[in-house]
């Protein structure tokens, strides 16, 4: 039998999507910093490689969305103030957020149900939780909270979550390998440490596996790490990344995705009695259709095809498809990477994504950045690059997508390293923007000149029994005889903060007939005839 | 005879430090291999009889390069019972015979090694020398012989492929195909280079033309058909895809890849029963084969078959345990390596 080619991939099917114009407004949005991460040239270590991740949070609850960017060394972590013009303010020093090192995730929550975002940052290292003091500033309390780690640990993707829904926010951190300068081997020195003829940076085969981690929230304050006595830590075979959260078999509890690197991703499934098992494979999660294990790095979750089930998107290496993990229910998956019109760009290592519907038109659309590890790929002259440019594909509303990238507006269009990508309207006017860490550059800033058609809500959703920042809530929206659903969730994308409001596109519809919240407490709300082309905010009800 | 040091360094052997019979082999895994020919032949003097002195002496005789004085001691050697001396007798003869460019010798000396010594690295390694060397010195011959020839553009494409010179080796098929337009496996070669050299869709569209070349010339090639179909299953065309990947297997019933697509088309029309048949027979065809124990695992989820579900999932855990040996060991050992914090 003749050896079948190595190939995937090629064009869509074309339909008539109301095109978006993404342009890069960071410069006049005064995001002018670089953030420095590694090498630009060639990268000596896998720490220069996995950086770093971006949020979008509305830290002084004035209802508009600040960013929050992280760094490598030689640059600091920064928080930039909405001023509601269209205009950031650099305010880390006074926010009290400078720092050094490799940070590499964060996720937001608001871990003390004091009413302010408080915010997770992962490094390689260490971990530190900035608890948010009333808008005003943040203080670092790793130490007081119980989080200072033992030893340094290749912390990556993190979330905020009430994985035993007692109202109070816990939080689940990935690790990537353990790694530390002085052991790991150079460039070439290993059969792991080279690609396609380059002597290029070790990694993560070859680097011994840490394991992820589970701190619970004792509600004075502190954590204590639960890893090993809720199973997370029983799986310890998987480089891990990306962090996606969500009740993905929708029994009032919340699951947990986890991307990981060359070995399979995670599905950890919350049984309820403060445990969980680890099913990705059996549950198809873990792999792509042919049982292989992907380089996976970012994972995003919508219910793609409106059938009323989370699925799971996972971004992937060059060479690579990414996949689109369809949920049958109650959390079995299957890869409809081809069938949803995924199985063309394999070029690309994608890293952040998200689910934004950026034509209002009630139908989840997809949006991924790119950017290759290995910055000495350039030198082959291929295809691939070290910078590549983003990839926007259009939901068609029948369970397959468009690539429309190249149609999409230059910011699309630009090539960066991109890594973590964040995703909210930060100026209120229902069209979701897209917030892009770049190493070694200033952030990328993505927002549609084009206005969408389409109406819009914006939920904001505040818990009292739950969580205050409502994390695991999950809301079915019905509009116009569309009913879309969604979850409020913490982390995500790859290593990043999407806006803690749920948009909600409805197309022509005037009205959102129909809003049901199923709280993390249980309790169930709803409310009809919401106006629309709005930000409502929904408290959960005292019952 | 580089090569033959670092080999023959690598036994360990005990030595007592009066007996010149030992200390001629503690020189000779030294690699002093000049004294321990001295202190052998002098061991030698005292006791002619000696056969442990007479077989290292022709190893280090053989390690200098005096293999016409060594080979019938290391004959003697490599059809004696101590396995170990067989085993570096036999590398020593071995590569004797190919610095006299001897392969038809030493041939059949490999053969016996591999088969006695199946897992040992330094065994292993002398075969691939040996297979490269006559694969090079045939090549060589065609270059020579026959320069105008496709089947030099061929064997240059598929040298280019090897070495990931993608662009060359599509220049050369295509050299090749000029030449001889009837020629099959060209177009097919042409269309996975192609593939390889880039996943742009003008890339994607050039094979599939090229596969389709293929399939004029052979009208029952199943890859080709097969690789047409995935091709179309990419661009989101599942109604074109289908007949050809059907004609795939149909053409080649024990081909995997095909039952394995098949089987998927068969689950996406939810008939799963059917999917289940042609996923076992993939398995029974293939029984390593990942891709398809992992669909069969997920065609008996489906099928709510979850025992057979949990069995094949074992299976695949299984088989992706990294395999034993040096290298992975090697590798494991790198994984396992302490960090300083």
């Amino acid at each position: 039998m003749k050896g079948l080619a190595l190939f995937v991939a090629l064009t869509a099917t074309a339909s008539a999507p109301e095109l978006p114009e993404f342009r890069n407004v960071a410069a006049e949005a005064g995001l002018v910093q670089s953030f420095p991460n590694g090498g630009s040239e060639s990268k000596k270590y896998i720490v220069e490689t996995t950086g770093s991740g971006v949020a979008f949070i509305d830290y002084n609850n004035d209802g508009l969305l600040d960013i929050f960017v992280l760094s490598g060394p030689g640059g600091t972590n920064r928080l930039y103030r909405n001023e509601g013009n269209g205009h950031f303010t650099d305010v880390t020093e006074e926010a009290g957020l400078k720092s050094d090192g490799w940070s590499q995730g964060v996720c937001a929550g608001d871990f003390d149900n004091d009413g302010f975002t408080d915010l997770l940052v992962t490094s390689w290292n260490g971990l530190a939780l900035y608890h948010n003091v009333g808008g005003r500033r943040f203080e670092n309390v790793t130490v007081r909270a119980g989080l200072k780690q033992d030893r340094a640990r290749y912390n990556t993707g993190c979330a905020f979550l009430d994985y035993d829904n007692d109202g109070r926010l816990d939080i689940f951190v990935a690790n990537y390998v353990k790694f530390d300068f002085a052991t790991t081997p150079k460039p070439g020195e290993n059969p792991y440490c080279w690609y396609r003829d380059l002597a290029v940076n070790c990694g993560p085969r070859g680097l011994p596996f840490d394991h992820n981690i589970l701190y619970h929230n004792n509600g004075d304050g502190t954590f204590t790490d639960v890893s090993d006595a809720s199973g997370i830590s029983k799986s310890n075979q998987s480089y891990c990344l990306g962090v996606l959260t969500g009740d993905f078999n929708q029994d009032g509890r919340t699951d947990i995705f986890v991307a990981c690197d060359q070995t399979p991703s995670l599905l950890y499934i919350n049984r309820g009695d403060g445990t969980f098992s680890e099913e990705g494979v059996l549950r198809g999660a873990a792999f792509d259709d042919n049982g292989k294990a992907m380089s996976g790095m970012g994972a995003a979750s919508a219910d793609y095809d409106g059938d009323g089930k989370p699925d799971i998107f996972r971004t992937n290496f060059s060479d690579e498809r990414e996949t689109l993990y369809h949920n049958r229910g109650g959390a079995d998956f299957d890869d409809a990477t081809i069938s949803a019109g995924l199985g063309r760009n394999t070029r690309w290592v994608g890293w952040g994504c998200g689910f934004l519907d950026f034509d209002n038109d009630g139908w989840k659309d997809l949006l991924l950045v790119n950017g290759h590890v290995f910055p000495e790929v350039d030198r082959l002259k291929i295809d691939i690059h070290y910078k590549d440019r983003a990839i926007l594909y259009h939901n068609n509303g029948n369970g397959t997508f468009t690539d429309i990238s190249d149609r999409a507006g230059p910011g699309v269009l630009e090539r960066h390293a991109s890594r973590g990508a964040a995703f909210g309207d930060y100026d209120n006017d229902g069209s979701v923007e897209v917030v892009v860490n770049n190493q070694n550059e200033p952030p990328s800033l993505l927002k549609n000149a084009h206005k969408p058609a389409g109406n819009w809500v914006i939920l904001k959703l505040e818990g009292v029994k739950s969580n205050r920042s409502a994390i695991g809530a999950r809301v079915r929206l019905t509009a116009g005889g569309h009913t879309q659903i969604d979850e409020v969730r913490s982390g995500g994308s790859y290593l990043s903060q999407n806006d803690l409001r749920l948009h909600f596109g409805l197309g022509a519809a005037t009205k959102a007939d129909e809003v049901e919240i199923l709280w993390p407490s249980g309790i169930r709300q709803i409310v009809q005839n919401l106006n629309i082309d709005r930000v409502v905010t929904l408290r959960e009800p005292i019952k | 005879m580089r090569a033959t040091r670092c080999v023959l360094a690598l036994v360990a052997v005990s030595v007592a430090a009066q007996d010149p019979v030992a200390k001629g082999i503690e020189e000779f895994h030294k690699g002093d291999y000049m004294a321990a020919q001295a202190t052998l032949e002098q061991a030698l003097k005292q006791n002619p009889s000696n056969a442990h002195a007479r077989t290292f002496l022709a190893l280090s005789r053989a390690a200098t390069g005096g293999c016409d004085t060594a080979t019938n001691d290391l004959t003697a050697a490599y059809s004696g019972k101590n396995a170990e001396l067989r085993r570096l007798a036999g590398l020593a003869l071995v590569q004797c015979h190919m610095v006299h460019n001897r392969l038809d010798a030493a041939l059949p000396i490999v053969m016996e090694l591999e088969k006695q010594f199946p897992n040992d690295a330094d065994v292993l390694y002398e075969a691939a020398k040996l297979d490269m060397k006559a694969w090079n010195d045939v090549v060589f011959q065609m270059f020579q012989k026959t320069p105008a020839s496709y089947r030099v553009n061929q064997v240059s494409a598929e040298i280019f492929e090897i070495q990931g010179r993608y662009a060359d080796a599509i220049a050369e098929y295509r050299k090749a195909i000029e030449k001889n337009l009837a020629a099959v496996n060209l177009h097919f070669r042409l269309a996975r280079a192609l593939l390889m050299e880039s996943h742009s869709p003008e890339a994607m569209n050039e094979a599939q033309r090229e596969f389709e070349a293929e399939l004029k010339l052979n009208p029952h090639d199943a890859v080709a058909e097969y690789e047409i179909g995935q091709i179309l299953l990419a661009e989101n065309k599942p109604q074109e895809a289908a007949p050809r990947l059907e004609r795939a297997l149909a053409l080649s019933p024990d081909f995997p890849e095909a039952l394995l697509a098949v089987a998927r088309l068969r689950a996406e029309a939810k008939r799963n029963d059917e999917a289940i048949e042609l996923l076992e027979r993939a398995v029974r065809l293939e029984p390593e084969n990942e891709a398809a124990h992992y669909n069969l695992m997920l065609a008996y989820r489906n099928a709510g078959r979850s025992e057979d579900a949990v069995r094949e999932k074992a299976v695949i855990d299984k088989l992706q345990r990294p395999p034993a040996g040096e290298f992975t060991e090697f590798l494991k050992k790198l994984g396992e390596k302490a960090p300083n914090q």
